[in-house]
This record gives C-alpha cells, sequence and structure tokens, in this order.
C-alpha cells in the first residue's frame, strides 16, 4: 500500500470512530438515563482517541489538541501544510 | 470555543466537473433549508433555551458547520476547473463575475443567504418545532439533489447527509417530549 491510500484508509477509520462519537453524544444528549448507551458513548471516545493516535503518529495532529511530536517538526511536518481536507 | 479539525465528517469523493450540480448544491449551503442556516439558528438559540436542551443545539450546530463544510468541499471540487464558458452554461456566468471560482452563500438561484431564514423566539417549544421543520425542510432538498444528481461519489454523500436530517429531527422531537414532561411534571402538587 503506498502512502496516500495508507493515509486515506487512516483517515477513514478516524472519521467512522469519530462518527461514532457524534452518533452517541446526539442520543445521550436527549436519553441522559441511559446507562446502557451512556457505556457505549464512553466506548465510542476511546475508541475514536486510539484510531487518531494511529493516523497522527504518521501523518501528524488533525487539531491543535494534539501534541505534534518534535521528531514530526524535524521532518517538517507544519499545521498549515496542505492537503487541507477539500483539498484532498 | 471551537478548535479545527482537519478531516471532513464523511468522506466527499468527486471526480468530474459538473458546475451545474454544484449550482444545484448551493441550495443546501446558502438557502433558506440549508447548512448555514441551520448552523446558525441552533447556535443562536441555545443561549435561551432549558439546561437539558442546550447540549443538543450545541452539539447539532457543531455537526450542522461540519456538513456545510462537506457541502464546501462539493461545491469547490465540481467547478474548480470550470472554464467560464463551462460555468456561464451551468447558470453560474453571475457568480462568476462577481465571485470568480470562489464560493458563495447563496441558494441555487443566486440568492444570498439573509438571516431572515432563521427565527429565535426564545420560546423553547416555538424555537423546536422551526427545528424540527427545518430538518424535514432540508431531508426535502438532499431527496431532490439525490433525484437530479447522477454522480455517484456526490449522491453517496448526499445520502449521509439525507440520513443526518433524519436523526436530527428525531433528537428535536425527542427534546420536544422532554420539556413536555418536565412541563408537565411541574403542575403536579
Amino acid at each position: 500500500m503506498n502512502v496516500f491510500d495508507e493515509r486515506m484508509r487512516l483517515l477513514k477509520t478516524v472519521q467512522q470512530m469519530d462518527f461514532v462519537v457524534v452518533e452517541w453524544t446526539l442520543y445521550t444528549d436527549t436519553h441522559p438515563n441511559d446507562e446502557d448507551a451512556l457505556e457505549k458513548w464512553r466506548e465510542a471516545i476511546k475508541n475514536a482517541a486510539v484510531a487518531r493516535k494511529q493516523y497522527e503518529n504518521k501523518f501528524g495532529p488533525l487539531s491543535l489538541k494534539s501534541i505534534p511530536s518534535r521528531q514530526a517538526l524535524e521532518l517538517g511536518w507544519r499545521w498549515n501544510q496542505d492537503p487541507w481536507p477539500w483539498q484532498l | 470555543m471551537w478548535v479545527y479539525e482537519k478531516k471532513l465528517l464523511y468522506p466527499v469523493e468527486v471526480t468530474t466537473c459538473n458546475p451545474m450540480l454544484a449550482r444545484y448544491l448551493m441550495e443546501q449551503y446558502g438557502g433558506a433549508d440549508g447548512e448555514l442556516a441551520a448552523a446558525l439558528r441552533y447556535m443562536n438559540q441555545r443561549y435561551t433555551v432549558p439546561d437539558k436542551v442546550i447540549g443538543l443545539l450545541t452539539d447539532i450546530s457543531t455537526e450542522e458547520f461540519s456538513h456545510l463544510e462537506m457541502l464546501a468541499t462539493m461545491i469547490y471540487k465540481l467547478t474548480k476547473d470550470a472554464t467560464p464558458e463551462q460555468l456561464e452554461k451551468a447558470g453560474l456566468g453571475a457568480h462568476f463575475v462577481n465571485h470568480g471560482h470562489s464560493l458563495f452563500y447563496e441558494n441555487a438561484g443566486g440568492v444570498p443567504f439573509t438571516a431572515t431564514y432563521i427565527q429565535s423566539k426564545g420560546d423553547p417549544i416555538a424555537d423546536l418545532y422551526e427545528d424540527i421543520a427545518a430538518e424535514e425542510k432540508a431531508r426535502a432538498t438532499y431527496q431532490w439533489l439525490i433525484d437530479i444528481s447522477d454522480d455517484p461519489g456526490i449522491n453517496d454523500a448526499l445520502r449521509f447527509l439525507r440520513e443526518r436530517e433524519n436523526i436530527h429531527s428525531l433528537r428535536f422531537r425527542e427534546a420536544v417530549e422532554l420539556l413536555k414532561d418536565e412541563r408537565d411534571r411541574k403542575k403536579v402538587f
């Protein structure tokens, strides 16, 4: 698998895992006492963090809430770097 | 506050230049029932609704901004390689002379966005019913867009967005019930 395909594959996993969080968040907004849903929501956040870490370890932070590694900076990674989402 | 995420909510794949389709999609970008109207409507209503539904309005508004970014991506990709002649043929001649290849908050007919598309009544039931109607109107628009488009990548993204309108409508209807329950409980002594 080339670097671009690998990047798109890991990004898609992040998008999937983050979407599960979005969906459970809206559900728990209107079902605050559903213990089962709250546990799934917690699990979803954990899974999304794992997927995000996998992507970011290779391709750099997706937001400024993640710490860029010194190595990434030395290799030339910058926040202001394309491709931006609409350019992919 | 908000933190930018360098990714789309859902992947958007566009392979063919199609300015006519881009023009139709502008209805959901800067139109009355579009994503900008939705995002701004909920983000503004949330300050004065009961605490129970603030989270929902905040979260759905935030999601609408990510839908807006998906629409922008579609419109940008569908028009970026179009010649002025192609844009003119697609009915975007007037858009081109005013905006070049850039995007603008306007509907499919070229009417610029206006805050008069949205309301805020300071009455949670009135606001939430408007929100439910807004989601249903957006769902209908996505259906018409899917019906008129033959681009498989665009249609995949539009189907995702259409389903999100359904979920938002459902959650807003649940929010109405939460408020009614609370109101009814207050009457019991």
